[in-house]
């Protein structure tokens, strides 16, 4: 016929472009549902859903959603957190956690990929593996952006960096362990509900 | 909330920067980046700084809009400015308290490396208030073109993109809808023990995860079904042109930037 096979599919359209938009939905969350504000943090479930991109679409779809993400956000539609968005962000130096999601949703991909029922165990594992990833990407953007954008002077020093993070890693922790716990639960039901399964790996 | 999402942070208006082509903002954007760097002393700083207040004036943006934008990286500004302040020691000494010293370098190198960034920022907040997200992916699928022939998916990231634009507001709407028809059936989203709140939690992804899932496959099945086959040759809805105005303003970027260039130390 002369007709050749498309690399893409159009469903690898919509589902990398519908989760890009819940990572946008993630992001904000505390915003429709203040339940989430707990002791005062908003919680984000970026990293959750971070974790479920990897594991439902596979690692390559699942960095790519993460991909498009970013970029929406940089191009100026309000999706990370706290509603910013916009080419700034890319000096702000929290910009390497939003690039550490690429890498964190390509790992967990990796590490779901697996197995072909993926156990609450390896989820969790994943989910902290992500977590790793988003902290070591994150913090060594924070302090090469410090460096370099605002040039900072010899006195800030990497250690130091790494002392901010340590304030937030509890509750990190925490979350990446119960986001872990969780998913299996919303990977099942996908799986159930819909027929992506015939679709994806 | 939700129409602050559709059209992200884009302030509508008529002004010549609204009317310019996508692409054009974009370069500007692109090669100011480069030239914020260029300034290096006091004559180069303040020239930049006309520029960018020109631009403003220009989008005839209300200066509160603006500031907005400035606001998440002003803490980042203030750290830059006082570590610079303090541990910069050129100069005349100003100002000694203890350990504490502040040197007239300080201070300077201080004050321009925090207005390199609110320069920075400035420009970009200016880009998103006068161009919609829509027309920013627009604008740089069309400067990207070129890389098709590097087989960088252009198109296909730009589909990605827009599709991923369009459905933000509808699992909004679905989100809301959702928590709405679980608290009818007796969840507590108001509150609760910690485990509770994970409940909670769970009773609300569940439905939103299958129901953007269905969506997607309802998508894909009309774009298969219209015939979709992926970029090549394909007309637009969303058509951009090119106008005289454009080609201006690069080249006043370009004529800024050789000025940067002579008087810089």
């Amino acid at each position: 016929m002369g007709i050749t096979q498309p690399k893409w599919r159009a469903l690898d359209f919509t589902l990398v472009g519908m989760f890009a938009a819940l990572m946008a939905i993630g992001a904000n969350i505390t915003s429709w549902a203040p339940f989430l504000v707990i002791g005062g943090v908003p919680i984000t479930l970026q990293t959750f859903f971070c974790v479920l991109a990897g594991a439902i679409l596979g690692r390559r779809l699942g960095a790519l959603a993460m991909i498009i993400y970013m970029l929406i956000g940089l191009f100026g539609a309000p999706v990370f957190a706290r509603f910013s968005g916009g080419f700034g962000t890319i000096v702000s130096p929290t910009f390497g956690f939003i690039l550490s999601f690429i890498l964190s949703a390509y790992v967990t991909g990796l590490i779901t990929e697996k197995s072909n029922h993926p156990s609450m165990v390896r989820f969790i594992v994943a989910a902290l593996a992500g977590m790793v990833i988003n902290y070591i990407v994150g913090t060594n953007w924070m302090y090469f952006a410090y460096k370099f954008w605002a040039a900072a002077p010899k006195g800030f020093s990497y250690s130091m960096a790494w002392g901010w993070m340590l304030v937030p890693l509890p509750k990190d922790l925490i979350l990446s362990v119960i986001a872990g716990a969780i998913s299996p639960r919303i990977y099942s039901s996908i799986r159930k509900s819909t027929s992506y399964h015939r679709y994806v790996a | 909330m939700i129409n602050s999402m559709i059209i992200g942070k884009y302030v509508p208006s008529d002004s010549i920067i609204h009317r310019m082509d996508p692409r054009a903002k974009l370069l500007l954007v692109f090669i100011y980046v480069f030239i914020v760097f260029l300034a290096n002393n006091s004559v180069t700083y303040i020239v930049l700084t006309m520029f960018t207040l020109v631009l403003l004036f220009l989008s005839r943006i209300p200066i509160a809009f603006i500031l907005r934008g400035l606001k998440p990286i002003l803490w980042i500004v203030l750290v830059t400015f006082l570590l610079h302040m303090f541990m910069t020691k050129e100069g005349d000494l100003l100002y000694q308290w203890g350990r504490l010293a502040i040197y007239e370098g300080g201070i300077k190198q201080g004050i321009f490396i925090s207005l390199r960034f609110l320069l920075f920022i400035m420009i970009t907040t200016l880009l998103t208030l006068t161009t919609t997200p829509i027309e920013v992916t627009d604008g740089v699928e069309s400067l990207l073109a070129p890389l098709k022939k590097l087989h960088v998916p252009v198109h296909e990231l730009a589909l990605m993109m827009s599709i991923s634009l369009r459905f933000i507001p509808t699992l909004l709407e679905e989100t809301e809808k959702i928590m709405k028809a679980q608290a009818a059936r007796g969840v507590d989203f108001s509150g609760g023990s910690f485990s509770e709140r994970v409940k909670a939690i769970v009773s609300l992804l569940v439905p939103l995860f299958i129901n953007s899932f269905k969506r997607a496959e309802e998508l894909a099945t009309a774009m298969e079904a219209r015939g979709y086959r992926g970029g090549e040759g394909r007309t637009k809805f969303r058509q951009l042109t090119w106008k005289p105005l454009d080609t201006f303003c690069l080249i006043a970027v370009f004529v800024l930037a050789m000025i940067l260039f002579v008087l810089r130390s």
